[in-house]
């Protein structure tokens, strides 16, 4: 603790580069490109009054938080299953189940919609195998469609929250759980009791993550939606790339920033974000 | 009766996680059999398998020079963003205040902002610095994008890296260049590597941004294949897709082979 | 690891597309499938460039630019673009001239218009960027001293923006999944008769024309549009609607059997025609031709003139026919329609039987004013996207 803040000093030249390379070409960048939400086409707030006013709007951000809800969800719990079977089998297996993990990063998520694409439609290879097998007569419709973009979503998400719940529970001494045994519970009770609230903060880093990245979601559900599934993000692009009205389109950049900052700042109060973000 | 009641649930949920896995790995399975097509636009081989899409990766001037630049490019960025990215962790982490740790999640901000806006502000900006459609420009704005990875996994692996370490080194004299160079460093190496090859794929694989700040010069490996998908779904890019597993595993495979190695020579020992 | 691809799906970038942009790619399939060769493709094109030049020069007006850069969508349509309309233009005036095949999005137009660093002179996109970008004042109006009017299709000639080529909205149909074959667009709505999916586009213009004539209007009754009226008819049948962004896209549907018919561009529905060994055909009644467009930014590197003058020797219809044979798109001079070639008029949407059939899009009426204060354009479009949404 000697010399505590000379110490600091030095440290702060090391953070120094980074800072200030983000506030220069990143941060200066952006809120110029922000301030155009309030100054475009008139000078102050009209563009966000519409978040108020226009129904549409509503309908997106519902469109919005329902499929980026019912996505993180799933893919949460589903996460969590792969995450506690990695946690409690043998090294070479937990190496197999990794390796199918790791593998998928490499396909970009443009190829990776193309395939579900070829997968899920009307003729695609699961519903000829369904009719094949006898399990339904008629063609199911898989994609273009919610359930498609789900899917898609949800097949992209997972790696992204099994990974920290893996980190988490791989930190849970499973003494615990032995112990709680021990006195009586049930294997089920041990794992509801001891184990869930354990990777409590795992599951947390998880639906963080999940959320806020399919919050920006947009090729996926352009390409297995069928243009029916309109999200914030293609609306933003649409005003920015087509219709040019760049107020609107940075008023939502903005709002959506905001919410997720919001969202951030609301969930802080429960948990350590620190952990959240790495530190775990 | 418990232990059995244990083994069932074991196995159901080994059986579950197994067809979750599946689940992630099914569209590898259809990009294989798909970059074998004998059709030019993306589908299943339909009278013969064709090796075509291979050739064409492989003789083709414009899939070869767009890997190269990546590949320059995303090194590049790697090496920039590594060094930046980790020397903010390690000051952070030493720091430890609320400033540094608002500082911390202050580095983070590009994985929030929606990356159509980022591209815009960003194009904007390095208009008026007259660096669009230069390797500099595009290196600059990738490793702004990655540095908050490299900034989230060396923390990672700094949070189990004990302070006390580092304060001894310091009180033995050591300057802070050379406690972090000998010290800090080499204990926190696995973080650092997972960061590069974190900043490596995302730089690689980066097309938002690109499609903005490039012109006719730079032209990466995801602009071709946006490029392939506009066209006319060129299967080429299910053959890159392919080809990009197969190294992806080989490099995986070495990997444990080295370390299986290392073992038994430890073991040996 | 897993935050990788996450930056990549983040990447909300565009899928709309350009028609330019789709002719190209038709183009690449051609030589792709051997239809045409590299060689024949680039040969047929440098011949042109010992085609005389007309309607260039405008004496004394010229500022001495050194460099022209001509910015399109990529792909073949470099080496196009270059032999068709570059290497004459080069020729006649000493000017070089450079493709650029980055796409001209508006937005990139916009930004660079307004850090009053400009770096493109000429840009290919279509009539409805071009009245955005003129709604956002970043480009030139055409100088119609300079570039003829006389040698354009209809009312292709707008303030800020001359036709380049034209190409169709059209009602295609696969027939062999169909009992009998759709001859309007009130089959394409009618479910009952004609079950199955249908596609339509991601943004207004061409979609609302047929939304019309389904309503039970003639080809003369199109313009004024009732958006209104239009976005009703497309809820109607919107249960049956898959929407597509880019050619390619609708292509694939028709493929994959995912759709019965599609309100989609003629070069398509032509390739389809070609690549399903007739099972899709499609018929030019009802279409709805529209055109390709040349702006000019604000502030261009070469000067505006040398732009205009460019533009002005583009018009020359071997030129245009060229394009034609090797892209799809049809030419927009009038004069072209006569010399295509025999067995290439049934895609031509300029021959005179065929444009007769269709409907011209009408850039004045996008250009009015709707009653809620916005442009028929901008407020047809976002419309057209709630309607969509559901």
């Amino acid at each position: 603790m000697i010399g505590r803040s000379l110490n600091h000093g030095s440290y702060w030249v090391l953070i120094a580069p980074a800072v200030v390379l983000m506030v220069v070409f990143y941060v200066f960048p952006l809120l110029q490109v922000l301030w155009i939400s309030v100054t475009e086409p008139t000078f102050g707030f009209g563009n966000y009054e519409e978040l108020f006013t226009n129904s549409f709007l509503h309908r997106i951000w519902r469109t919005t938080a329902f499929i980026c809800g019912i996505t993180t969800a799933l893919t949460v719990v589903l996460g969590y299953v792969v995450a506690y079977a990695m946690a409690h089998v043998r090294e070479q297996q937990m190496t197999a189940m990794m390796f199918c993990i790791l593998l998928t990063f490499w396909l970009s998520v443009l190829i990776r919609a193309f395939a579900w694409v070829m997968l899920l439609r009307t003729e695609g290879m699961i519903n000829n195998a369904l009719m094949f097998i006898g399990a339904i007569d008629d063609p199911l419709r898989l994609s273009r469609n919610q359930f498609g973009v789900i899917v898609g979503m949800v097949h992209f998400m997972l790696p992204l929250a099994i990974l920290p719940i893996y980190a988490n529970l791989r930190g849970i001494s499973q003494s615990y759980v032995a112990a709680a045994r021990g006195l009586g519970g049930s294997g089920f009770q041990a794992f509801r009791m001891i184990y869930l609230p354990l990777s409590k903060p795992g599951i947390i880093a998880a639906t963080i993550l999940v959320f806020v990245f399919s919050l920006g979601f947009f090729i996926t559900p352009a390409i297995l939606g069928g243009g029916r599934v309109v999200m914030v993000s293609e609306y933003i692009r649409v005003a920015f790339e087509e219709t040019l009205l760049w107020g609107k389109a940075t008023m939502l950049s903005s709002t959506l920033l905001f919410g997720v900052f919001l969202l951030l700042a609301i969930v802080s109060r429960f948990v350590n974000l620190r952990r959240v973000f790495g530190a775990t | 009766m418990t232990e059995a009641r244990l083994t069932f649930g074991r196995c159901m949920v080994l059986g579950l996680a197994w067809t979750i896995l599946g689940f992630l790995v099914l569209p590898m399975v259809v990009i294989f059999p798909v970059s074998l097509t004998d059709q030019y636009y993306l589908s299943l081989p339909q009278e013969s398998l064709s090796l075509e899409h291979y050739v064409k990766f492989f003789t083709n001037e414009i899939w070869l020079s767009a890997t190269g630049q990546s590949f320059i490019i995303a090194t590049c960025s790697t090496i920039a963003a590594v060094i930046l990215g980790t020397l903010c962790a390690i000051g952070c982490w030493r720091i430890s205040s609320r400033a540094s740790e608002a500082v911390r999640a202050f580095m983070l901000l590009p994985i929030i902002v929606p990356t159509v806006v980022q591209a815009l502000a960003l194009y904007r900006f390095w208009i008026d610095l007259r660096i669009v459609d230069t390797y500099f420009g595009v290196i600059l704005a990738h490793t702004l994008i990655c540095i908050p990875y490299v900034v989230i996994t060396v923390s990672a692996s700094l949070a189990n890296f004990d302070l006390r370490v580092e304060q001894a080194a310091r009180n033995l004299g050591a300057s802070v260049s050379q406690t972090i160079r000998m010290v800090v460093v080499p204990q926190i190496m696995p973080g650092i590597l997972s960061g590069a090859i974190f900043a490596f794929t995302i730089s690689f694989d980066e097309i938002v941004t690109v499609l903005f700040i490039t012109s006719r010069h730079i032209y990466t490996l995801p602009k071709r294949i946006w490029n392939g998908i506009q066209d006319h779904l060129d299967p080429t890019i299910a053959a890159v897709a392919t080809l990009l597993i197969v190294v992806t595993l080989l490099l995986l495979l070495a990997e444990l082979w080295l370390r299986k190695r290392r073992d038994a020579a430890r073991a040996n020992r | 690891m897993s935050i990788r691809n996450t930056i990549y799906e983040k990447d909300l970038y565009d899928d709309e597309e350009l028609f330019q942009q789709d002719c190209i790619e038709i183009a690449k399939e051609r030589l792709n499938r051997g239809e045409i060769d590299r060689r024949t493709f680039v040969k047929a094109l440098s011949f042109l460039s010992l085609a005389p030049v007309t309607a260039i020069m405008a004496p004394g007006s010229a500022k001495a630019a050194s460099e022209l850069v001509v910015v399109n969508w990529g792909g073949p349509a470099v080496d196009a673009y270059m032999n068709a309309f570059g290497k004459p233009f080069e020729e006649a005036t000493g000017v070089k001239v450079v493709i650029d095949g980055t796409g001209p999005l508006g937005s990139k137009i916009r930004a660079m218009v307004e850090a009053g660093n400009v770096v493109w002179d000429v840009c290919d996109t279509g009539a409805g960027t071009t009245l955005v970008l003129q709604d956002a004042g970043v480009i030139e109006p055409i100088d119609y001293s300079i570039v003829d009017k006389s040698k354009v299709f209809g009312d292709f000639a707008f303030s800020h923006g001359v036709v380049n080529y034209m190409f169709s909205f059209v009602l295609a149909y696969n027939q062999k999944r169909l009992e009998k074959v759709p001859a309007s667009w009130a089959d394409f709505w009618d479910t009952s008769a004609f079950p199955g999916m249908r596609t339509m586009r991601k943004q207004p213009n061409g979609m609302m024309e047929a939304c019309m004539q389904a309503a039970g209007k003639s080809l003369d009754e199109v313009y004024p549009i009732d958006i209104d009226l239009c976005v009703e008819k497309f809820k109607e049948i919107r249960d049956d609607v898959i929407i597509w962004g880019s050619g390619s896209q609708s292509q694939q549907l028709f493929r994959e059997g995912e759709v019965v018919m599609g309100n989609i561009w003629h070069t398509r529905a032509n390739l389809l025609r070609r690549d399903m060994k007739g099972d899709v055909a499609w018929t030019w009644k009802g279409g709805c031709v529209a055109p390709g467009m040349w702006n000019v930014p604000v502030g261009n590197p070469a000067g505006k003139d040398a732009a205009m003058q460019f533009i002005a020797s583009s018009q020359d219809p071997d030129q245009q026919i060229e394009l034609f044979k090797v892209m799809g798109n049809g030419p927009a001079n009038p004069a072209a329609a006569a010399k295509v070639p025999e067995d290439l008029r049934a895609f031509d949407p300029g021959q005179p039987e065929n444009f007769a059939l269709q409907v011209p899009f009408n850039g004045f009426w996008y250009r009015e004013q709707h009653s809620s204060g916005k442009t028929n354009d901008q407020y047809s479009r976002e419309v057209w996207l709630q309607a969509q949404a559901g």
